[in-house]
Protein backbone atom coordinates (compact mmCIF):
# COMPACT_ATOMS: atom_id res chain seq x y z
CA UNK A 1 0.00 0.00 0.00
CA UNK A 2 1.13 3.61 -0.66
CA UNK A 3 0.52 5.92 1.65
CA UNK A 4 0.48 10.23 1.13
CA UNK A 5 0.58 11.98 4.14
CA UNK A 6 0.44 16.17 3.74
CA UNK A 7 2.80 15.71 0.78
CA UNK A 8 3.19 19.57 -0.86
CA UNK A 9 5.93 20.08 -3.84
CA UNK A 10 6.32 23.22 -5.91
CA UNK A 11 8.93 24.95 -8.45
CA UNK A 12 10.44 27.32 -6.94
CA UNK A 13 7.30 29.84 -6.16
CA UNK A 14 4.93 27.95 -8.49
CA UNK A 15 3.48 25.63 -5.74
CA UNK A 16 2.06 22.52 -8.19
CA UNK A 17 0.95 20.16 -4.99
CA UNK A 18 -0.35 20.95 -1.65
CA UNK A 19 -0.77 18.93 1.24
CA UNK A 20 -2.03 15.69 -0.40
CA UNK A 21 -3.70 13.08 1.49
CA UNK A 22 -4.83 10.19 0.00
CA UNK A 23 -3.85 5.89 0.56
CA UNK A 24 -3.64 3.69 -2.80
CA UNK A 25 -4.21 -0.10 -2.55
CA UNK A 26 -3.03 -2.40 -4.08
CA UNK A 27 -5.48 -4.83 -6.64
CA UNK A 28 -6.74 -1.43 -8.01
CA UNK A 29 -6.25 0.58 -11.12
CA UNK A 30 -5.51 4.22 -10.37
CA UNK A 31 -6.84 6.77 -13.52
CA UNK A 32 -4.93 10.16 -12.30
CA UNK A 33 -6.82 12.52 -14.33
CA UNK A 34 -6.38 16.47 -14.12
CA UNK A 35 -5.72 19.58 -16.91
CA UNK A 36 -2.13 20.38 -17.96
CA UNK A 37 -0.05 21.33 -15.44
CA UNK A 38 -1.79 20.56 -12.48
CA UNK A 39 0.89 18.15 -11.20
CA UNK A 40 0.20 14.49 -12.52
CA UNK A 41 3.81 13.96 -13.84
CA UNK A 42 5.19 15.55 -10.80
CA UNK A 43 3.22 13.11 -8.29
CA UNK A 44 4.24 10.10 -10.12
CA UNK A 45 7.82 11.07 -9.93
CA UNK A 46 7.42 11.47 -6.20
CA UNK A 47 5.73 8.35 -5.73
CA UNK A 48 8.34 6.55 -7.63
CA UNK A 49 11.41 8.30 -5.83
CA UNK A 50 12.78 10.26 -9.20
CA UNK A 51 11.62 13.87 -6.36
CA UNK A 52 11.83 14.57 -3.05
CA UNK A 53 8.93 15.60 -1.43
CA UNK A 54 9.10 19.17 0.19
CA UNK A 55 6.75 18.41 2.92
CA UNK A 56 5.11 15.78 3.89
CA UNK A 57 5.46 11.61 3.39
CA UNK A 58 5.02 9.33 0.94
CA UNK A 59 5.41 5.83 2.42
CA UNK A 60 5.31 2.86 0.19
CA UNK A 61 5.21 -0.75 1.72
CA UNK A 62 7.24 1.15 5.35
CA UNK A 63 9.77 2.58 2.77
CA UNK A 64 10.65 6.39 1.31
CA UNK A 65 10.30 5.97 -2.23
CA UNK A 66 13.75 8.50 -2.52
CA UNK A 67 15.63 6.58 -0.25
CA UNK A 68 15.81 4.63 -3.96
CA UNK A 69 16.73 0.90 -1.84
CA UNK A 70 16.88 -1.89 -4.31
CA UNK A 71 14.28 -3.66 -2.48
CA UNK A 72 11.89 -1.11 -3.62
CA UNK A 73 12.76 -0.28 -6.55
CA UNK A 74 12.54 -3.78 -7.44
CA UNK A 75 9.24 -3.82 -6.74
CA UNK A 76 8.41 -0.82 -8.76
CA UNK A 77 8.45 0.37 -11.79
CA UNK A 78 7.97 3.99 -13.26
CA UNK A 79 7.19 4.32 -17.22
CA UNK A 80 7.50 8.26 -18.32
CA UNK A 81 6.10 9.53 -20.97
CA UNK A 82 8.54 9.90 -23.19
CA UNK A 83 10.55 6.49 -22.96
CA UNK A 84 14.10 6.69 -23.63
CA UNK A 85 15.53 4.67 -26.99
CA UNK A 86 18.04 2.39 -26.62
CA UNK A 87 20.72 1.16 -28.94
CA UNK A 88 19.89 -2.39 -28.41
CA UNK A 89 17.88 -5.09 -29.82
CA UNK A 90 14.69 -5.40 -28.39
CA UNK A 91 15.42 -8.95 -27.01
CA UNK A 92 18.98 -7.72 -26.32
CA UNK A 93 17.79 -5.30 -24.16
CA UNK A 94 15.44 -7.21 -22.06
CA UNK A 95 18.19 -10.25 -21.61
CA UNK A 96 20.60 -7.39 -20.46
CA UNK A 97 18.55 -4.93 -18.71
CA UNK A 98 16.05 -7.34 -16.92
CA UNK A 99 18.15 -9.29 -14.87
CA UNK A 100 18.34 -5.93 -12.42
CA UNK A 101 15.29 -7.04 -11.69
CA UNK A 102 14.69 -10.01 -9.15
CA UNK A 103 11.18 -11.19 -10.51
CA UNK A 104 12.04 -10.28 -14.46
CA UNK A 105 10.71 -12.95 -17.26
CA UNK A 106 12.22 -12.85 -20.74
CA UNK A 107 9.73 -15.05 -21.66
CA UNK A 108 6.74 -12.94 -20.78
CA UNK A 109 8.73 -9.74 -22.18
CA UNK A 110 8.63 -11.69 -25.94
CA UNK A 111 5.27 -13.08 -25.35
CA UNK A 112 4.27 -9.54 -24.85
CA UNK A 113 6.34 -8.05 -27.52
CA UNK A 114 4.64 -10.25 -30.05
CA UNK A 115 1.15 -9.54 -28.74
CA UNK A 116 2.01 -5.99 -29.65
CA UNK A 117 3.44 -7.00 -33.10
CA UNK A 118 6.82 -5.79 -32.56
CA UNK A 119 10.15 -7.17 -34.18
CA UNK A 120 12.21 -8.22 -30.65
CA UNK A 121 15.08 -8.22 -33.48
CA UNK A 122 14.99 -4.57 -34.15
CA UNK A 123 16.78 -1.96 -32.76
CA UNK A 124 15.05 0.12 -30.07
CA UNK A 125 17.03 3.50 -31.61
CA UNK A 126 14.99 2.45 -34.71
CA UNK A 127 12.00 1.60 -34.00
CA UNK A 128 8.57 4.39 -33.80
CA UNK A 129 7.65 6.19 -31.30
CA UNK A 130 4.81 3.55 -30.79
CA UNK A 131 7.00 1.13 -31.12
CA UNK A 132 9.27 2.00 -28.41
CA UNK A 133 6.48 2.64 -26.36
CA UNK A 134 5.22 -0.35 -26.44
CA UNK A 135 8.59 -2.41 -26.16
CA UNK A 136 9.31 -0.58 -22.53
CA UNK A 137 5.99 -1.46 -21.76
CA UNK A 138 6.55 -4.78 -22.27
CA UNK A 139 9.43 -4.54 -20.26
CA UNK A 140 7.63 -2.89 -17.91
CA UNK A 141 5.01 -6.25 -17.62
CA UNK A 142 7.82 -8.30 -17.54
CA UNK A 143 9.40 -7.21 -14.22
CA UNK A 144 6.22 -8.42 -12.48
CA UNK A 145 6.48 -5.10 -10.28
CA UNK A 146 4.05 -4.95 -7.47
CA UNK A 147 3.61 -0.90 -8.16
CA UNK A 148 3.29 0.77 -11.61
CA UNK A 149 3.35 4.60 -12.23
CA UNK A 150 2.53 4.65 -15.76
CA UNK A 151 2.66 7.94 -18.07
CA UNK A 152 0.30 8.66 -20.34
CA UNK A 153 0.92 5.44 -21.56
CA UNK A 154 -1.51 5.40 -24.83
CA UNK A 155 -0.02 8.25 -25.93
CA UNK A 156 1.88 7.12 -29.58
CA UNK A 157 0.53 4.30 -29.39
CA UNK A 158 -2.31 3.42 -32.45
CA UNK A 159 -5.94 2.31 -32.23
CA UNK A 160 -5.20 -1.62 -31.96
CA UNK A 161 -1.84 -0.75 -30.20
CA UNK A 162 -4.25 1.12 -27.17
CA UNK A 163 -6.87 -2.19 -27.07
CA UNK A 164 -3.81 -4.70 -27.13
CA UNK A 165 -2.33 -2.04 -23.74
CA UNK A 166 -5.59 -2.48 -22.05
CA UNK A 167 -5.70 -6.45 -22.81
CA UNK A 168 -2.17 -6.46 -21.13
CA UNK A 169 -2.31 -4.53 -18.27
CA UNK A 170 -5.24 -6.64 -17.24
CA UNK A 171 -4.11 -9.65 -17.76
CA UNK A 172 0.34 -9.59 -17.38
CA UNK A 173 0.03 -7.67 -13.49
CA UNK A 174 -0.48 -9.35 -10.28
CA UNK A 175 -3.88 -9.08 -9.15
CA UNK A 176 -2.40 -7.23 -6.19
CA UNK A 177 -0.72 -4.56 -7.77
CA UNK A 178 -1.34 -0.93 -7.62
CA UNK A 179 -1.29 0.72 -10.78
CA UNK A 180 -1.43 4.76 -11.32
CA UNK A 181 -1.80 5.64 -14.57
CA UNK A 182 -1.78 9.44 -15.48
CA UNK A 183 -3.84 10.12 -18.88
CA UNK A 184 -5.87 12.85 -20.74
CA UNK A 185 -6.93 9.76 -23.00
CA UNK A 186 -9.68 8.95 -20.62
CA UNK A 187 -11.47 7.02 -23.75
CA UNK A 188 -8.55 4.90 -23.96
CA UNK A 189 -8.60 3.42 -20.63
CA UNK A 190 -12.18 4.05 -19.00
CA UNK A 191 -12.55 0.38 -19.42
CA UNK A 192 -9.91 -0.23 -16.65
CA UNK A 193 -9.21 2.37 -14.65
CA UNK A 194 -10.98 2.10 -11.22
CA UNK A 195 -10.54 4.50 -8.84
CA UNK A 196 -10.37 7.84 -10.43
CA UNK A 197 -8.55 10.39 -8.89
CA UNK A 198 -8.53 13.60 -10.32
CA UNK A 199 -5.91 16.54 -9.53
CA UNK A 200 -6.44 20.31 -9.57
CA UNK A 201 -4.49 23.42 -8.77
CA UNK A 202 -2.59 22.25 -5.40
CA UNK A 203 -5.72 19.73 -4.84
CA UNK A 204 -7.36 16.53 -5.38
CA UNK A 205 -10.78 17.08 -6.43
CA UNK A 206 -11.99 13.66 -6.39
CA UNK A 207 -10.42 10.06 -5.43
CA UNK A 208 -13.14 7.50 -5.19
CA UNK A 209 -13.96 4.04 -6.54
CA UNK A 210 -16.17 3.72 -10.20
CA UNK A 211 -18.85 2.42 -7.59
CA UNK A 212 -18.76 5.47 -5.36
CA UNK A 213 -18.99 7.71 -8.25
CA UNK A 214 -22.41 5.92 -9.45
CA UNK A 215 -23.70 5.92 -5.84
CA UNK A 216 -23.30 9.61 -5.61
CA UNK A 217 -23.58 10.75 -9.20
CA UNK A 218 -26.15 9.58 -11.96
CA UNK A 219 -24.96 9.91 -15.48
CA UNK A 220 -28.29 10.69 -17.74
CA UNK A 221 -28.07 9.74 -21.08
CA UNK A 222 -31.41 10.96 -22.30
CA UNK A 223 -32.60 14.17 -23.66
CA UNK A 224 -34.34 15.53 -20.58
CA UNK A 225 -33.31 17.95 -18.82
CA UNK A 226 -32.80 17.70 -15.49
CA UNK A 227 -32.83 20.56 -12.90
CA UNK A 228 -29.85 20.03 -11.11
CA UNK A 229 -27.23 19.09 -13.71
CA UNK A 230 -23.70 19.78 -13.09
CA UNK A 231 -22.82 19.02 -16.40
CA UNK A 232 -24.56 18.73 -19.86
CA UNK A 233 -23.32 17.87 -23.23
CA UNK A 234 -24.97 17.71 -26.67
CA UNK A 235 -23.28 15.06 -28.43
CA UNK A 236 -24.27 13.81 -32.10
CA UNK A 237 -25.45 10.41 -29.97
CA UNK A 238 -27.82 12.38 -27.67
CA UNK A 239 -27.09 14.47 -24.69
CA UNK A 240 -24.96 13.42 -21.46
CA UNK A 241 -26.23 14.70 -17.84
CA UNK A 242 -24.21 14.95 -14.19
CA UNK A 243 -26.20 15.60 -11.71
CA UNK A 244 -26.52 14.38 -7.82
CA UNK A 245 -27.47 10.87 -7.79
CA UNK A 246 -30.85 11.50 -4.76
CA UNK A 247 -32.76 8.45 -6.44
CA UNK A 248 -30.35 6.02 -5.78
CA UNK A 249 -30.37 4.53 -9.90
CA UNK A 250 -27.77 2.94 -11.31
CA UNK A 251 -25.55 4.26 -14.29
CA UNK A 252 -22.74 4.19 -16.49
CA UNK A 253 -20.15 6.51 -15.32
CA UNK A 254 -18.84 8.59 -18.35
CA UNK A 255 -15.04 9.78 -17.24
CA UNK A 256 -15.16 12.60 -19.61
CA UNK A 257 -18.28 14.09 -18.76
CA UNK A 258 -17.30 13.40 -15.03
CA UNK A 259 -14.17 15.22 -15.45
CA UNK A 260 -16.11 18.09 -16.66
CA UNK A 261 -18.68 18.10 -14.23
CA UNK A 262 -16.03 17.75 -11.47
CA UNK A 263 -14.17 21.26 -12.61
CA UNK A 264 -17.32 22.98 -13.19
CA UNK A 265 -18.87 22.26 -9.70
CA UNK A 266 -15.43 22.00 -7.59
CA UNK A 267 -17.34 22.60 -4.34
CA UNK A 268 -20.56 20.71 -4.72
CA UNK A 269 -18.42 17.49 -5.80
CA UNK A 270 -15.91 17.74 -3.16
CA UNK A 271 -18.62 18.30 -0.90
CA UNK A 272 -21.16 15.36 -2.19
CA UNK A 273 -17.18 13.08 -1.90
CA UNK B 1 15.96 -9.79 3.24
CA UNK B 2 19.54 -8.38 1.16
CA UNK B 3 21.33 -5.64 2.73
CA UNK B 4 19.43 -2.51 1.08
CA UNK B 5 23.15 -0.47 0.98
CA UNK B 6 25.25 -3.15 -1.07
CA UNK B 7 24.56 -6.59 -1.82
CA UNK B 8 27.75 -8.11 -3.15
CA UNK B 9 24.76 -10.51 -4.95
CA UNK B 10 23.39 -7.57 -6.54
CA UNK B 11 26.14 -5.13 -7.14
CA UNK B 12 28.02 -8.32 -9.24
CA UNK B 13 24.66 -8.00 -11.55
CA UNK B 14 24.66 -4.67 -11.99
CA UNK B 15 28.45 -4.25 -12.80
CA UNK B 16 27.71 -7.03 -15.35
CA UNK B 17 25.07 -4.41 -17.15
CA UNK B 18 27.32 -1.70 -16.52
CA UNK B 19 30.33 -3.53 -18.32
CA UNK B 20 28.06 -4.25 -21.14
CA UNK B 21 26.80 -1.19 -21.47
CA UNK B 22 30.33 0.44 -21.44
CA UNK B 23 31.44 -2.17 -23.78
CA UNK B 24 28.53 -1.00 -26.32
CA UNK B 25 28.76 2.63 -26.00
CA UNK B 26 31.95 3.76 -24.61
CA UNK B 27 35.19 1.29 -25.09
CA UNK B 28 35.25 1.63 -28.91
CA UNK B 29 35.53 5.46 -28.25
CA UNK B 30 38.27 5.14 -26.04
CA UNK B 31 40.39 2.50 -27.74
CA UNK B 32 39.53 4.77 -30.70
CA UNK B 33 41.49 7.83 -29.00
CA UNK B 34 44.16 5.47 -28.05
CA UNK B 35 44.90 4.67 -31.93
CA UNK B 36 45.48 8.27 -32.13
CA UNK B 37 49.10 7.02 -32.94
CA UNK B 38 48.83 5.08 -35.83
CA UNK B 39 46.60 7.91 -37.33
CA UNK B 40 49.32 10.51 -36.92
CA UNK B 41 52.04 7.84 -37.88
CA UNK B 42 50.69 7.42 -41.19
CA UNK B 43 49.85 11.10 -41.50
CA UNK B 44 53.49 11.46 -40.64
CA UNK B 45 54.32 8.90 -43.14
CA UNK B 46 52.32 10.08 -46.42
CA UNK B 47 53.89 13.77 -45.92
CA UNK B 48 57.28 12.99 -45.70
CA UNK B 49 56.43 10.46 -48.68
CA UNK B 50 54.77 13.78 -50.42
CA UNK B 51 57.19 16.31 -49.60
CA UNK B 52 60.91 14.64 -48.75
CA UNK B 53 60.50 11.71 -50.83
CA UNK B 54 61.42 9.47 -47.97
CA UNK B 55 59.38 6.85 -45.58
CA UNK B 56 59.97 8.60 -42.24
CA UNK B 57 57.49 8.04 -39.50
CA UNK B 58 57.06 10.26 -35.79
CA UNK B 59 59.49 10.56 -34.14
CA UNK B 60 59.41 9.81 -29.81
CA UNK B 61 58.48 13.56 -29.22
CA UNK B 62 55.68 13.47 -31.73
CA UNK B 63 54.22 10.35 -30.41
CA UNK B 64 54.62 11.31 -27.22
CA UNK B 65 52.92 14.58 -27.89
CA UNK B 66 49.90 13.03 -29.46
CA UNK B 67 49.78 10.63 -26.55
CA UNK B 68 49.40 13.50 -24.48
CA UNK B 69 46.83 14.95 -26.98
CA UNK B 70 44.52 11.60 -26.40
CA UNK B 71 44.77 11.71 -22.97
CA UNK B 72 43.05 14.63 -23.00
CA UNK B 73 40.62 14.02 -25.37
CA UNK B 74 39.77 10.92 -23.42
CA UNK B 75 39.26 13.22 -20.33
CA UNK B 76 36.88 15.33 -22.24
CA UNK B 77 35.38 12.35 -23.46
CA UNK B 78 34.82 11.43 -19.92
CA UNK B 79 31.65 13.81 -19.54
CA UNK B 80 30.12 11.85 -22.06
CA UNK B 81 30.34 8.58 -20.52
CA UNK B 82 27.64 9.18 -17.57
CA UNK B 83 26.61 12.08 -19.01
CA UNK B 84 22.98 10.95 -20.54
CA UNK B 85 21.98 11.04 -16.48
CA UNK B 86 21.35 14.13 -16.70
CA UNK B 87 18.75 13.62 -19.62
CA UNK B 88 15.57 13.19 -18.04
CA UNK B 89 14.60 9.45 -20.03
CA UNK B 90 17.67 7.90 -20.00
CA UNK B 91 18.53 9.39 -16.61
CA UNK B 92 15.24 8.69 -14.84
CA UNK B 93 15.65 4.87 -16.49
CA UNK B 94 19.26 4.67 -14.55
CA UNK B 95 17.60 5.82 -11.58
CA UNK B 96 15.14 3.37 -11.59
CA UNK B 97 17.48 0.06 -11.90
CA UNK B 98 17.22 -1.91 -8.75
CA UNK B 99 20.74 -1.55 -7.25
CA UNK B 100 21.57 0.87 -4.61
CA UNK B 101 23.76 3.39 -5.13
CA UNK B 102 26.54 3.23 -3.23
CA UNK B 103 26.87 -0.12 -5.88
CA UNK B 104 25.89 1.90 -9.14
CA UNK B 105 28.50 4.42 -7.70
CA UNK B 106 31.39 1.48 -7.04
CA UNK B 107 30.68 0.17 -10.26
CA UNK B 108 30.72 3.77 -12.02
CA UNK B 109 34.00 4.44 -10.46
CA UNK B 110 35.47 0.84 -11.17
CA UNK B 111 34.78 1.64 -14.65
CA UNK B 112 35.95 5.45 -14.70
CA UNK B 113 39.07 4.52 -13.27
CA UNK B 114 40.21 1.27 -13.96
CA UNK B 115 38.44 -0.43 -17.08
CA UNK B 116 38.76 2.48 -19.78
CA UNK B 117 41.93 3.99 -18.79
CA UNK B 118 44.00 0.67 -18.73
CA UNK B 119 41.68 -0.25 -22.03
CA UNK B 120 43.22 3.58 -23.18
CA UNK B 121 46.78 3.11 -22.50
CA UNK B 122 46.99 -0.81 -23.40
CA UNK B 123 45.33 0.42 -27.06
CA UNK B 124 47.75 3.74 -27.27
CA UNK B 125 51.16 1.42 -25.75
CA UNK B 126 50.04 -1.50 -27.85
CA UNK B 127 50.25 0.32 -31.29
CA UNK B 128 52.95 2.32 -30.31
CA UNK B 129 54.89 -0.79 -29.59
CA UNK B 130 53.59 -2.92 -32.73
CA UNK B 131 54.42 1.08 -34.92
CA UNK B 132 57.66 0.78 -33.44
CA UNK B 133 58.47 -3.38 -34.24
CA UNK B 134 57.13 -2.98 -37.77
CA UNK B 135 59.01 0.41 -38.79
CA UNK B 136 62.72 0.73 -37.81
CA UNK B 137 62.52 4.98 -38.50
CA UNK B 138 60.22 5.34 -35.63
CA UNK B 139 63.10 4.30 -33.18
CA UNK B 140 62.25 3.48 -29.63
CA UNK B 141 58.75 2.32 -28.49
CA UNK B 142 57.08 4.84 -25.75
CA UNK B 143 57.40 2.06 -23.05
CA UNK B 144 61.19 1.09 -23.45
CA UNK B 145 61.89 5.45 -23.46
CA UNK B 146 59.72 5.52 -20.47
CA UNK B 147 61.35 2.91 -18.77
CA UNK B 148 64.67 3.84 -19.49
CA UNK B 149 63.63 7.44 -18.98
CA UNK B 150 62.70 6.61 -15.74
CA UNK B 151 66.03 5.97 -14.80
CA UNK B 152 67.60 8.57 -16.37
CA UNK B 153 65.42 11.20 -15.30
CA UNK B 154 66.14 9.54 -11.59
CA UNK B 155 70.31 9.40 -12.11
CA UNK B 156 70.08 12.50 -13.85
CA UNK B 157 68.54 14.63 -10.39
CA UNK B 158 71.08 12.09 -8.28
CA UNK B 159 74.23 13.43 -10.08
CA UNK B 160 73.81 17.27 -9.52
CA UNK B 161 77.76 17.40 -9.32
CA UNK B 162 81.18 15.57 -8.10
CA UNK B 163 80.66 16.56 -4.20
CA UNK B 164 76.64 15.92 -3.48
CA UNK B 165 74.47 13.67 -4.30
CA UNK B 166 70.81 14.49 -3.99
CA UNK B 167 68.08 11.60 -3.04
CA UNK B 168 64.47 12.27 -4.40
CA UNK B 169 61.99 9.41 -3.12
CA UNK B 170 60.43 8.05 -6.80
CA UNK B 171 57.06 6.45 -5.26
CA UNK B 172 55.88 10.12 -4.67
CA UNK B 173 56.44 10.85 -8.15
CA UNK B 174 54.83 7.60 -9.55
CA UNK B 175 51.88 8.64 -7.00
CA UNK B 176 51.66 11.41 -7.98
CA UNK B 177 51.17 10.63 -11.99
CA UNK B 178 48.40 8.16 -10.78
CA UNK B 179 46.46 10.65 -8.36
CA UNK B 180 46.38 13.41 -10.77
CA UNK B 181 45.39 11.40 -13.61
CA UNK B 182 42.44 9.95 -11.72
CA UNK B 183 41.61 13.15 -10.85
CA UNK B 184 41.25 14.40 -13.97
CA UNK B 185 38.80 11.90 -15.68
CA UNK B 186 36.92 12.31 -12.13
CA UNK B 187 36.72 15.52 -12.65
CA UNK B 188 35.28 15.68 -16.04
CA UNK B 189 32.61 12.75 -14.94
CA UNK B 190 31.64 14.81 -12.34
CA UNK B 191 30.69 17.67 -14.36
CA UNK B 192 29.39 15.27 -17.46
CA UNK B 193 26.53 14.42 -14.65
CA UNK B 194 26.11 17.73 -13.22
CA UNK B 195 25.52 20.40 -15.97
CA UNK B 196 22.79 19.31 -18.24
CA UNK B 197 24.21 21.46 -21.44
CA UNK B 198 27.42 22.49 -22.40
CA UNK B 199 29.29 19.89 -19.99
CA UNK B 200 32.98 20.71 -21.90
CA UNK B 201 32.65 24.68 -21.53
CA UNK B 202 31.50 23.92 -17.81
CA UNK B 203 33.85 21.68 -17.33
CA UNK B 204 36.18 24.21 -18.43
CA UNK B 205 34.85 27.71 -16.77
CA UNK B 206 35.29 25.85 -13.11
CA UNK B 207 38.83 24.09 -13.61
CA UNK B 208 40.07 27.97 -14.93
CA UNK B 209 38.46 28.89 -10.87
CA UNK B 210 40.11 25.74 -9.29
CA UNK B 211 43.55 25.99 -11.23
CA UNK B 212 44.00 29.42 -10.00
CA UNK B 213 42.88 28.35 -6.24
CA UNK B 214 45.71 25.70 -6.33
CA UNK B 215 48.66 27.26 -7.92
CA UNK B 216 48.63 30.43 -5.43
CA UNK B 217 48.36 27.31 -2.90
CA UNK B 218 51.49 25.17 -4.49
CA UNK B 219 53.51 28.79 -5.72
CA UNK B 220 53.16 30.04 -2.17
CA UNK B 221 54.10 26.79 -0.61
CA UNK B 222 56.77 25.75 -2.85
CA UNK B 223 58.31 29.67 -2.97
CA UNK B 224 58.66 29.48 1.00
CA UNK B 225 60.54 26.67 0.32
CA UNK B 226 62.80 27.72 -2.24
CA UNK B 227 63.32 30.87 -0.08
CA UNK B 228 64.85 28.84 2.57
CA UNK B 229 66.80 27.13 0.52
CA UNK B 230 70.73 27.67 0.76
CA UNK B 231 72.42 27.67 -3.11
CA UNK B 232 75.12 25.17 -1.71
CA UNK B 233 72.77 23.02 0.96
CA UNK B 234 71.69 19.97 -1.03
CA UNK B 235 70.01 18.28 1.48
CA UNK B 236 68.20 21.07 2.18
CA UNK B 237 67.14 21.46 -1.41
CA UNK B 238 66.51 17.37 -1.33
CA UNK B 239 63.81 17.55 1.36
CA UNK B 240 62.05 20.76 0.31
CA UNK B 241 61.92 19.18 -3.13
CA UNK B 242 60.18 15.85 -1.61
CA UNK B 243 58.17 17.99 0.72
CA UNK B 244 56.79 19.14 -2.40
CA UNK B 245 56.04 16.62 -3.71
CA UNK B 246 54.47 14.70 -0.76
CA UNK B 247 52.39 18.11 -0.66
CA UNK B 248 51.57 18.01 -4.19
CA UNK B 249 50.30 14.35 -3.62
CA UNK B 250 48.25 15.42 -0.73
CA UNK B 251 46.46 18.10 -2.50
CA UNK B 252 45.84 15.71 -5.75
CA UNK B 253 44.66 12.69 -3.21
CA UNK B 254 42.32 15.33 -1.79
CA UNK B 255 40.77 16.33 -4.58
CA UNK B 256 40.53 13.11 -5.90
CA UNK B 257 38.92 12.06 -3.01
CA UNK B 258 36.30 15.28 -3.30
CA UNK B 259 35.73 14.07 -6.54
CA UNK B 260 34.86 10.70 -5.36
CA UNK B 261 32.64 12.22 -2.85
CA UNK B 262 31.12 14.29 -5.10
CA UNK B 263 30.31 11.94 -7.85
CA UNK B 264 28.39 9.66 -5.11
CA UNK B 265 26.45 12.76 -3.29
CA UNK B 266 25.63 13.67 -7.11
CA UNK B 267 24.09 10.27 -7.72
CA UNK B 268 22.30 10.50 -4.56
CA UNK B 269 20.83 13.59 -5.11
CA UNK B 270 19.91 13.48 -8.76
CA UNK B 271 16.19 14.02 -9.40
CA UNK B 272 13.79 14.19 -12.13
Amino acid sequence: MISIQNLSFSYGSKGVLKNITMELKGGNIYGLLGENGVGKTTLLTLLCGLKKPQTGTIDTDGRAPYDRQPGLLAEQFYLPDEVAPVRNRARQFGLETGRLWPKYEQAKFLSILREFEVDENQRMDKMSAGQLKKTWIAFALACNARHYFLDEPTNGLDIPSKSQFRKAITRYTAEDACIVISTHQVRDLEEIIDPIIILDKEDVLLNASLQQISEKLFFDYSNTLHANALYLEQTPAGAIQVYPNTTGGESKVNLEALFNAVHAHKDVVKALF
Amino acid sequence: MKNEIFSGQRFWTYFKYDLVQMWRNHVKAAVGIGLAGLIVYFVVVLFNLTFNGTWQGPGITGRFFTFFLASFALELYYTRIYGYLTDKRKGSAWLMMPASTVEKWVSMLIMACIVLPVLFFLASFLVDGVLCALDPTVGKSMVSVLAGGWQSFVSALTDVNDEYTLTLNVAPLGWGILLSTWANLLYFLLCGICFKRNKILGAFAIAFGLSILSSIFMSSFSLSLVEDMQADNIAMAEANINRIMVWANALSAVFAAALVGGIFWRLKTLKH
